[in-house]
């Protein structure tokens, strides 16, 4: 227990950033030295504090999670061997990993070329286009359940294809859901690539199928990776469509913990700790990418401005 | 802007393009009225439109069929007898948009979802633009800070609910650390006060985001104007004031609209946090659109309530498009 505070401790000190000269800090200083301080700590404890606890009550007692404590009186591990079946992470995050990672490669390859024909050719409806991808990517979920879930049913009454309750229905719809983001990652990215490259391409006689495997692609995998990464975690963390459009054996991670920690209520004393426990295993995927890819990811967060 | 400069006339493409279009894909395009567009350096000739066939099938099935599905459905009298067979429902004209305004909690939930978007946005900003200047100096230990501030934006929005549904119980973390300190606040995930929680949790979750785009407006002001108001003994508050913040305002306003999209559409934090049924007061309009159709089956009066929000969310919307700049920007709407 005390080696993971340790831990965490020192990892600050391994991160050495050198700071310029003094007199340039002094320029460059935005916030005297004691406000910077209590900002931060602030808000490091802000953030700390809450994460710190998911661990912590994963490994505590139901009671001791049920009574407020937040160093746990007994230490288990129970809980993380429990959750694959009680809580159906087995079946939830092999769900998950299929649906959301085929989602990734699939709206990533997509975007990529449809980005590539909005940044480089011209033709009509090319603005709109452009203004329809921004504004699709504002259109709420809740509006959208209903009418999708409605075709979905219907293409099993007459036409006798079997979407809803199946992985492919969601697939179909996290793709499609991910493109207008995706696509305009791709877009903002493209635009940043000199065209000189494709130009003396073109000039060599490489048609446009070419110029965008043998050019485009090798210089544009940064943004690929996070166009692909924001359909993944769409498809990670969207419970709405999940909920409506799964069965038990096609659940997603999302939706097993959601109905899990909805069935808790009533009764004898929650599993606060499987709870906990299950929420770490479905947010760990998600943070180590972000971890990985952090300074592609953000820049496209700034980019699209959408998470 | 200066990437205007990339989108110049470049005699070199328009001859290339002109002289010999040689590959094979050469289908009889129509030539357009394209001056301006040239200009840009677009290519004209030659296009692989087909490559936009895949992406624009989809969108169109799965986005624009059933929005116009949607807004059908919005004047059919559906409910779980009649959607097996929603073609043949019976048609009912504005009579769900009646329902919806006045015998339904529908006034009720948009009150709800904007004052609590903007409270919410209202507290973000203030901590987002702290995070961004606390951590726009170079500190042993930045890229740590800056990798923590971003956690609650990057944890899933169901384990970010999940979490606080479990500290929030009754006798849970949080009440007994309020205790020791002599504050009792009663329930949160039930009653009145459900409000205050959901919007706190959304503040947790979200300021990293108006930190995000505060620290891009940041690093968009030029040294020279540190040392100018260096120079001038600025002191730090005027220096922020009057120098800096002027820089946040083009990516703060983004965030602001951006934020409020998202706080409008937020389904996920209120439905797994409290549950369906909500309590009332925090049936915003996602979750109450969703009972709608999904718990109380009236699928037409749902779908009518969903487009009343599409309408609540085209203002915003609206405003967003129209501060982006669909061609010539690098980040869309950071207006300079």
């Amino acid at each position: 227990m005390s080696a993971t505070i340790a831990g965490r401790r020192s990892a600050p000190a391994a991160d050495v950033e050198r700071p310029g000269s003094h007199r340039q800090h002094e320029v460059l200083r935005l916030l005297p030295g004691p406000l910077l301080v209590i900002i931060l700590v602030f808000l490091g404890a802000l953030v700390l504090i809450p994460v710190l606890y998911i661990f912590l009550a994963s490994v505590n007692s139901d009671i001791g999670v049920a009574n407020g404590e937040f160093w746990p009186s007994s230490v288990t591990f129970d809980n993380y061997s429990k959750i694959w079946t009680s809580v159906g992470l087995a079946t939830g995050l092999t769900n998950s990993v299929l649906v959301a990672g085929s989602t990734a490669v699939v709206s990533a390859a997509l975007s990529v070329s449809t980005a590539f024909v909005l940044v480089r050719y011209s033709f009509r409806g090319r603005l709109s286009i452009l203004r329809g991808l921004l504004a699709l990517q504002s259109v709420p979920g809740t509006l959208m359940v209903l009418p999708v879930f409605v075709l979905f049913s219907s293409a099993a009454t007459y036409l006798g294809i079997q979407v809803i309750g199946t992985q492919w229905g969601l697939f179909v719809t996290y793709l499609t859901f991910a493109m207008p983001f995706s696509t305009w990652v791709m877009v903002t990215y493209l635009r940043g690539l000199p065209k000189e490259l494709e130009e003396a391409a073109k000039i060599d006689g490489a048609s446009n199928l070419g110029v965008l495997f043998r050019i485009v692609l090798p210089l544009s995998w940064p943004g690929i990776v996070v166009s692909g990464i924001f359909a993944f975690l769409l498809g990670w963390n969207d419970v709405l469509f999940a909920s409506v459009m799964t069965r038990p054996e096609s659940q997603t991670a999302a939706v097993a913990l959601q109905i899990f920690g909805a069935s808790q209520e009533g009764g004898a004393i929650p599993y606060y700790g499987q709870m906990m426990a299950a929420a770490l295993v479905c947010a760990a995927p998600v943070v180590i990418l972000y971890l990985i890819f952090q300074r592609y990811l953000v820049g496209g967060l700034t980019a699209g401005g959408v998470k | 802007m200066s990437t205007d400069a990339s989108h110049e006339v470049r005699p070199a493409v328009d001859s290339t393009a002109g002289r010999a279009p040689r590959t094979a894909n050469e289908a009889g395009q129509q030539p357009g009225p394209k001056d301006g567009l040239r200009r840009k350096g677009l290519s004209e000739r030659n296009r692989p439109l087909w490559m936009l066939i895949p992406g624009g099938v989809l969108m169109i099935i799965i986005i624009v069929v059933p929005l116009l599905l949607g807004i059908y459905m919005s004047i059919l009298n559906l409910d779980q007898y009649t959607l097996r067979k929603w073609v043949s429902a019976p048609i009912i004209g504005a009579e769900n948009f009646v329902e919806a305004v006045t015998n339904s909690p529908l006034l009720h939930a948009v009150w709800l979802s904007v004052s609590y978007s903007l409270l919410a946005m209202v507290v973000t900003l203030p901590l987002g633009i702290a995070a961004a200047v606390a951590t726009q100096n170079a500190f042993k230990g930045r890229a740590v800070i800056r990798s923590i501030f971003l956690i609650p934006y990057v944890l899933p929005s169901f384990v970010v609910a999940t979490v606080w549904r479990t500290m929030l119980q009754p006798g849970g973390i949080v009440d007994e650390a309020l205790s020791t300190v002599g504050i009792h606040v009663g329930l949160w995930l039930n009653g009145p006060q459900t409000f205050w929680t959901l919007v706190l949790v959304q503040i947790w979750a979200s300021w990293p985001f108006i930190y995000l785009l505060a620290l891009s407006g940041l690093q968009s002001v030029d040294h020279e104007v540190h040392e100018a108001s260096a120079l001038d003994g600025a002191l730090w508050w005027n220096k922020l004031r009057y120098v800096i913040f002027p820089y946040l305002k083009g990516p703060l306003a983004l965030a602001f609209l951006i934020g409020m999209l998202h706080h409008i559409n937020n389904f996920t934090l209120p439905f797994v946090l409290f549950g369906v049924p909500a309590p009332t007061d925090v049936e915003v309009l996602p979750i109450l659109t969703y009972v709608t159709s999904f718990q109380s089956f009236r699928f037409g009066l749902s779908a009518a309530m969903a487009f009343i929000s599409l309408v609540l969310i085209a203002i915003p919307l609206f405003v967003y498009l129209r501060a982006v700049k669909l061609d010539d920007a690098d980040t869309p709407g950071a207006k300079k």
